[in-house]
């Protein structure tokens, strides 16, 4: 705490010097030169703020009834009101604001959903990794069954097992997409497993769990970051699939998803109740495969120049 | 004096499709507190082997003990489980390897590698931790301490990331330091202040080195006993002035002889070199595993395993040809 003031200004003085810097800021400044993967960086920073201040910018309640508004038009369209900006659903509810709540769901689904995920996939990826031999060969045939399965299939399966409901859903998305982190950090794990500085951690004396989790693991974080950002794109699809079929988000919880299939019934008299919520999904999937394939390229060192 | 490692008749064998490799084959050799032994053979002849048998860190399978016994301070390494044998790895024993380019883990500053090393062994406040670090690294002769613990491995040179590996080695003042080629990735001039600061070191700290290595220059220079390895087995193993003024084994005789002399007119003359190619350790010679590329090899050579002569003095030769020589 002494110096603190020293090194923030050494901080900012090897940011700046390009030969001193630390590496992580060499690939943030590349993915901010890769146009896409920055445009994938502008929507989830939307999206996220929209969800962050939802109460703040949301111009209405997003589950209040109002029976004398229903479905309203949106403001551009014949018979739209300032009012409702993207019109109403068949109760009334101001669709703008139920998409700005719906972006909390979404991206706490996604949180939860790829958290899950990917902390038991690498810790499943990473002991298959570094062990091997027969410990290897039954979590991985394991993964190989639930790669098996059609993925929403499965998911299905487990949520109606578990009880429809988001919570249940979050799970099973986060089940179904344990493989995908397993393999990835299993392969980089066997990669680095090689390595001097590994025979060295084990050479100073540190646990099995110490060189796995402090030396090797943080070695991964390039493919697990790519991965995860690609899985939250994955989720938030999933997710809205599930709640399409009315096993995720129950009413009245404004998930996109489940916005589509309560519009579903209207779409010739009113085609902006499932229209929003569609776009809604389809640019928060694209900004996070974006962004996925920006950081792929940013941390990726075969894709160097 | 009591020894402090005691390695005898050690075979590390690997098991591997279309056999056992006898990567070390009935090695045996003490080291003494305080003392360098230089372990010399050329690549693959398993001397990195024995140094990992020593850790405990061959991997096994397909690698096993196929016997002998490696006594530290008294007590099997061999016998003990794994939970102790941890305990005794960088406190104890330690290590520094080859590559200090990488050997240092990329994603952490070179201060929290060496305070790593503290931290499993020994229980001290962040603020001890961190004075011993910078105290170790003004040890082995890193500028500005202070500033240069919050480097990545990346930010440094090699020189001075050996440097950091050597303070890892020393962080908590090992007995046995082991040093498996620490200078073959470093330039000649970094590889003079390696050599300078581990015997520097060596002194002050009165641990002992097990010193491996391929070049008879460096051994010269480091140890203070020798042993010659030759596709896995013990050639000769001497007091270092011995083993350079009154070399014995026709194979310590060839790599002396290999060594280029520096000079003009007279002293200059074509390099010699030992004819052939180290044996494969899947097709092993019969007798003698050196007699195909041996200058004075007899009958006997190809057909008898040559056994240990003790010249005395701790000179011990594995060779028929002795008297020959």
């Amino acid at each position: 705490m002494d110096e603190q003031a020293g090194s923030a200004t050494s901080f900012w003085a090897r940011i700046r010097n390009p030969e001193d810097r630390h590496p992580f800021f060499d690939q943030i400044e590349k993915l901010f030169k890769n146009k896409t993967g920055l445009a994938g960086l502008i929507i989830i920073a939307v999206f996220s703020a929209a969800a962050v201040f939802a109460p703040l910018i949301s111009p209405h309640d997003p589950v209040e009834n109002a029976l004398y508004d229903q479905l309203k038009p949106p403001v551009w369209d014949e018979g739209g009101a300032a009012k409702n900006l993207l019109g109403t659903d068949d109760l009334g509810r101001d669709i703008l604001s139920r998409l700005i709540y719906g972006a909390r769901v979404s991206l706490t689904l996604g949180v939860v959903s790829v958290g899950l995920a990917l902390t038991l996939g690498s810790l499943l990826g990473a002991i298959a990794g570094y062990y091997k031999g027969w410990l290897d060969n039954l979590i991985m045939r394991f993964m190989d069954i639930i790669l098996a399965f059609p993925h929403i299939l499965l998911a299905i399966v487990i949520v109606a097992y578990l009880g429809p409901g988001l919570t249940n859903a979050m799970m099973a998305i986060g089940i179904i997409n344990i493989p995908r982190f397993a393999r990835i950090v299993r392969a980089s794990v066997m990669d680095e497993f090689g390595k001097d500085y590994v025979t060295a951690a084990k050479a100073v004396g540190a646990t099995d769990r110490r060189v796995i989790f402090n030396a090797i693991l943080p070695n991964c974080l390039a493919p697990m970051i790519v991965q995860a950002s690609l899985g939250f794109g994955a989720a938030i699809l999933d997710a809205a699939g599930l709640s399409f079929l009315g096993l995720g988000a129950q009413p009245p919880i404004p998930e996109w998803g489940a916005m589509i299939a309560e519009g579903r019934a209207m779409i010739l008299r009113a085609w902006w109740v499932m229209t929003f919520p569609g776009i809604a999904i389809l640019l928060g999937v694209l900004g996070f495969n974006l962004l996925g394939d920006g950081l792929r390229d940013a941390l990726d060192p075969r894709l160097r120049d | 004096m009591q020894n402090l490692l005691d390695i005898r008749h050690l075979k590390t064998y690997f098991s591997v499709r279309g056999g056992v490799l006898k990567a070390v084959d009935d090695v045996s050799f003490t080291i003494e507190p305080g003392q360098t032994l230089g372990l010399v053979g050329e690549s693959g002849c398993g001397k990195s082997v024995a140094a990992s048998t020593i850790m405990g860190l061959v991997p096994m399978p397909p690698g096993f003990v196929a016997g002998g016994e490696i006594v530290f301070q008294g007590v099997d390494l061999l016998q003990l489980p794994e939970s102790k044998m941890r305990k005794i790895r960088g406190s104890k024993i330690s290590m520094i390897f080859q590559e200090p380019m990488t050997s240092l883990n990329p994603v952490f500053t070179v201060g929290d590698q060496v305070a790593e090393v503290i931290r499993l062994h020994e229980k001290l406040s962040r603020a001890e931790i961190r004075n011993r670090v910078i105290e170790s690294f003004r040890l082995v002769g890193i500028p500005a301490p202070e500033s240069r613990v919050k480097d990545y491995p990346h930010q440094m040179s090699g020189g001075m990331r050996q440097r950091v590996m050597i303070a890892m080695a020393l962080a908590c003042s090992p007995k046995l330091m082991i040093a498996d080629e620490p200078t073959t990735a470093l330039d000649v001039t970094i590889q003079a202040q390696i050599l300078e600061l581990m015997n520097q070191l060596k002194s002050e700290t009165g641990a002992s080195i097990l010193f491996i290595t391929h070049d008879l220059g460096v051994i010269a220079e480091m140890a203070q006993k020798v042993v010659v390895m030759y596709a896995g087995k013990v050639m000769e193993a001497a007091e270092v002035t011995e083993l350079f003024g009154n070399p014995k084994h026709p194979y310590t005789i060839g790599l002396m002889s290999s060594i280029p002399v520096l000079g003009t007119g007279k002293k200059q003359k074509r390099l010699s070199t030992i004819a052939g190619v180290v044996p494969s350790l899947f097709n092993l010679p019969k007798g003698c595993l050196f007699h195909e590329r041996c200058t004075v090899a007899g009958k006997e050579c190809s057909r008898v395993e040559p056994p240990m002569t003790d010249l005395g003095n701790g000179h011990i030769v594995c060779c028929h040809q002795l008297a020959g020589c």
